[in-house]
């Protein structure tokens, strides 16, 4: 009895670590590792989506050879998001949930904002 | 050397009594005239270019509704779940606007710096004044001027369907249902984030169901002159209430130019010098010009980058994210002048500090980049800004008195 008690405490305690590791763990130590990266990454394919667009709109406003070949290195340029992609399913498989990603961006898109408190710092803004 | 110039300063005698001679004798009188007839020329350039009396720009609209539309402009209960009112970022003492760079929404607090300190959701552009903005001819709104009346025709994200055809009525409309700005993306919200009219019309009812329950008197009032039960007042009734306290408190008063025209007051040197290069050289009455100082339309400033943009990562595509047409890329509407003085800081996204930074970033734009300190997506969108600028071509080099002179005259613009 004793025996099978210990065995079950034993798997009791694999388990929660596991469980930790599985959804406290890795994805922070995954976080840590490529946080950089994702937002590297997630940068590159924004901004050749947006280019992509804006080509797509030239095209619509002003076709001509020039905008349709701006157009085709625009589609090729997609390509960009594909590490993006890769990179953002290899997080989700290590448990880094889907708002973790979006803040992760959201802290990439914004990161100028501290740009603004520098900015009143230097000019010694006061009302 | 000394002999050459002792030479040369022989020759030049007979000249320099000549002209010594004119200045003591005629010259006086001479200058008089010149001076008189050069105050005459500003006068008539500046009426040429559209200047109008402010009393021939105000619009007298609904203003019996406009003591309930103080009310809703100074109540955070215009925004159903963020605490925010219009007048959080369009403070009456910091000139219409909220004197920090970009405007701060949704979980700030408090007024301008404070506000900016307090960790509220950035709203990536520069605050922009009010002052005119329901006057004859305002007819082009926001930065990106999302909102415009041409042609009688509506133009905004209402498509046929524009609450109203007058252009202040229909741009209340907009602050209080942007997400970040002044709503919160709550579950409310989200399930009501559809894009469409009918979505939006939802949120409008619950801000018109706040306001009746925190705002009682005013609200009632509303109901009482716009002849209507209160359960009926829609949010349009409180647009035409908000736009008619703008309208009437922003409007545009007596200013030192106006006295000048008039003939009742008249300008120093500086600011003559100032008048004489805003219409001439400096060629800023290419854009702004007509009765508010602005032409309505559309130009690439090149002025430097603030915070992380409409687009986000540093960038701000300005007109065309309303219009999508590439060829609108990086253009924002030319800003009124009046109290441009009291607005700063200036530009888009409120990069510039002083109106003599102002000024320069038409003309001379890199003495405003800290090149050394941009990384290279910052030296790229800028590269990209400078290639598609309007106004460096037009605005011709400008010295620094000159610079001054026109912020000189810049100041005549205020009240």
């Amino acid at each position: 009895m004793k025996k099978i008690l210990i065995i079950l405490n034993v798997m009791a305690t694999l388990s929660c670590i596991a469980i930790g590791s599985k959804f406290v763990l890795m994805p922070m130590f995954a976080e840590t590792l490529f946080k950089n990266d994702y937002q590297i990454l997630m940068f590159k394919c924004d901004n050749v989506m947006r280019d992509h667009l804006i080509a797509k709109n030239r095209v619509m406003f002003e076709k001509s050879d020039k905008s349709l070949a701006q157009l085709k290195a625009a589609e090729i340029a997609l390509m960009s998001c594909h590490d993006y992609d890769r990179l953002r399913k290899k997080l989700k498989v290590w448990g880094v949930t889907d708002s973790e990603l979006s803040h992760m961006g959201l802290e990439a898109i914004e990161k100028n904002a501290s740009d603004i408190i520098k900015y009143v710092e230097i000019h010694e803004v006061k009302y | 050397m000394p002999a050459i110039l002792l030479n040369m300063l022989k020759s030049m005698k007979l000249n320099i009594s000549a002209v010594l001679l004119l200045i003591v004798g005629h010259a006086p009188s001479d200058l008089i005239a010149s001076e008189g007839a050069r105050e005459q020329l500003i006068r008539d350039v500046i009426i040429e270019n559209g200047f109008t009396p402010h009393e021939n720009l105000y619009i007298d609209k609904d203003s019996e509704l406009s003591p309930e539309g103080k009310v809703f402009f100074e109540s955070t209960h215009m925004s159903l779940n963020g605490n925010i009112a219009c007048a959080t970022c369009h403070v009456s003492k910091i000139g219409s606007s909220d004197g920090i760079p970009n405007a701060v929404g949704v979980r700030g607090h408090g007024e301008s710096i404070e506000r900016l300190m307090s960790g509220g959701k950035i709203v990536p552009r520069n605050s922009l004044a009010l002052w005119g903005v329901g006057s004859k001819g305002f007819q082009t709104l926001f930065w990106d001027g999302k909102l415009s009346f041409v042609d009688g025709k509506t133009i905004s994200q209402f498509g046929s369907t524009a609450p109203s055809d007058d252009p202040l009525v229909t741009a209340v409309h907009l602050p209080p249902v942007e997400i970040r700005e002044t709503l919160e993306e709550d579950a409310f919200v989200l399930n009501n984030k559809n894009e469409t009219v009918a979505g939006v019309d939802v949120i409008y009812g619950a801000i018109v169901d706040n306001l009746r329950v925190h705002e009682p008197d005013a609200f009632e009032a509303l109901a009482v002159k716009r002849k209507i039960p209160q359960e009926d007042v829609r949010f349009l009734d409180v647009a035409f209430a908000l736009a008619a306290f703008i309208r009437d408190e922003f409007r545009i008063k007596e200013t030192r130019i106006e006295k000048f025209v008039s003939g009742s007051d008249s300008f120093s040197d500086t600011e003559l010098f100032g008048a004489e290069v805003f219409y001439g050289k400096g060629g800023c009455v290419i854009c702004h010009s007509g009765p508010n100082f602005t032409d309505q339309q559309f130009y690439t400033v090149p002025f430097p980058q603030l915070g992380f943009g409409k687009n986000g990562f540093g960038i701000d595509y300005g007109r065309y994210n309303a219009t999508f047409n590439p060829s609108d890329l990086y253009k924002f509407r030319t800003p009124s002048l009046f109290n441009v003085a009291n607005t700063r800081p200036f530009g888009h996204s409120g990069s510039v500090y002083t109106l003599e930074e102002a000024v320069t970033a038409h003309y001379d734009p890199l003495a405003l980049a800290s090149i050394e300190q941009y990384d290279s997506l910052q030296r790229h969108e800028l590269s990209k800004v400078l290639a598609l600028n309007d106004t460096v071509g037009t605005v011709n080099f400008l010295t620094e008195d000159e610079v001054a002179a026109v912020t000189e005259f810049l100041k005549t613009l205020s009240f």
